[in-house]
């Protein structure tokens, strides 16, 4: 590839991309309540990968929370069993929050590499002209 | 010692520093042309897929919007190399029509 540089960092801001929309998603379904007879939400974790044989990092699969969840005592809640407990989602909000900034300083990091990459080659087209 | 005796210079010999220039080889005048017709349609390529990104950036198909936005920046720093090389070659032609006999 020409511009690998360019090419390498744009596998990384894809990468983050989905990383801040699996975050998205965990943020998103913190707290959604499930009966107990089924599964709680899953929280999705992206598993990255170095690209074997070839460079930048790609997405092996994804991997999940507990499907257990936490159990809550909500006896007033519509979803609750007999015993009065419902399914939360076993999320650490906490956790979550410091994944996104990770996620977006990570493809702010790849962004700058972009345009250094293009700053770079830009001077390498001004060798010579003066 | 008389100082106006001054004797004659004996011949030079070379200092092998600077080593012989071999003939130039010819080439049969289209590998520049090949090259450059190749390189304007690498660029018109890259063009090609910015252009569908931007489409899709528009119509809100795009799925990343770095994608979009790198494909227009390689088209643009492709174009810029080519117009480069295209702007040397002219040079070198000028320089070579200039020339006098």
């Amino acid at each position: 590839m020409t511009f690998d540089a360019i090419g390498i960092a744009s596998t990384g801001l894809t990468l983050h991309r989905k990383w801040l929309d699996a975050v998205s998603d965990n943020l998103a379904n913190i707290n959604t309540v499930k009966p107990t007879d089924g599964e709680a939400f899953r929280a999705r974790y992206v598993v990255a990968q170095e690209g074997e044989g070839t460079t930048g990092v790609f997405v092996a699969g994804a991997a999940f929370g507990s499907a257990e969840g936490r159990m809550v005592y909500e006896p007033a809640h519509p979803l609750a069993d007999e015993e009065g407990y419902v399914r939360y989602p076993d999320i650490d909000l906490a956790s979550q929050m410091g994944q996104l900034i990770m996620a977006q300083r990570g493809y702010q990091a790849n962004a700058a590499v972009v345009d250094r990459a293009k700053e770079t080659y830009q001077a390498a087209l001004q060798i010579g002209r003066n | 010692m008389d100082p106006l005796a001054i004797t004659s210079v004996q011949g030079t010999t070379g200092t092998g520093y600077v080593s012989n220039v071999g003939g130039v080889q010819s080439t049969d005048g289209s590998s520049f042309a090949a090259s450059l017709t190749g390189a304007v349609d690498n660029v018109q390529q890259l063009q090609n897929s910015s252009n569908e990104l931007a489409i899709k950036a528009v119509t809100g198909d795009l799925e990343d919007i770095h994608n979009a936005t790198i494909a227009s920046t390689r088209a643009a720093v492709t174009l810029e190399l080519v117009a480069a090389v295209r702007n040397k070659g002219i040079d070198a032609f000028s320089e070579i029509m200039r020339m006098q006999a």
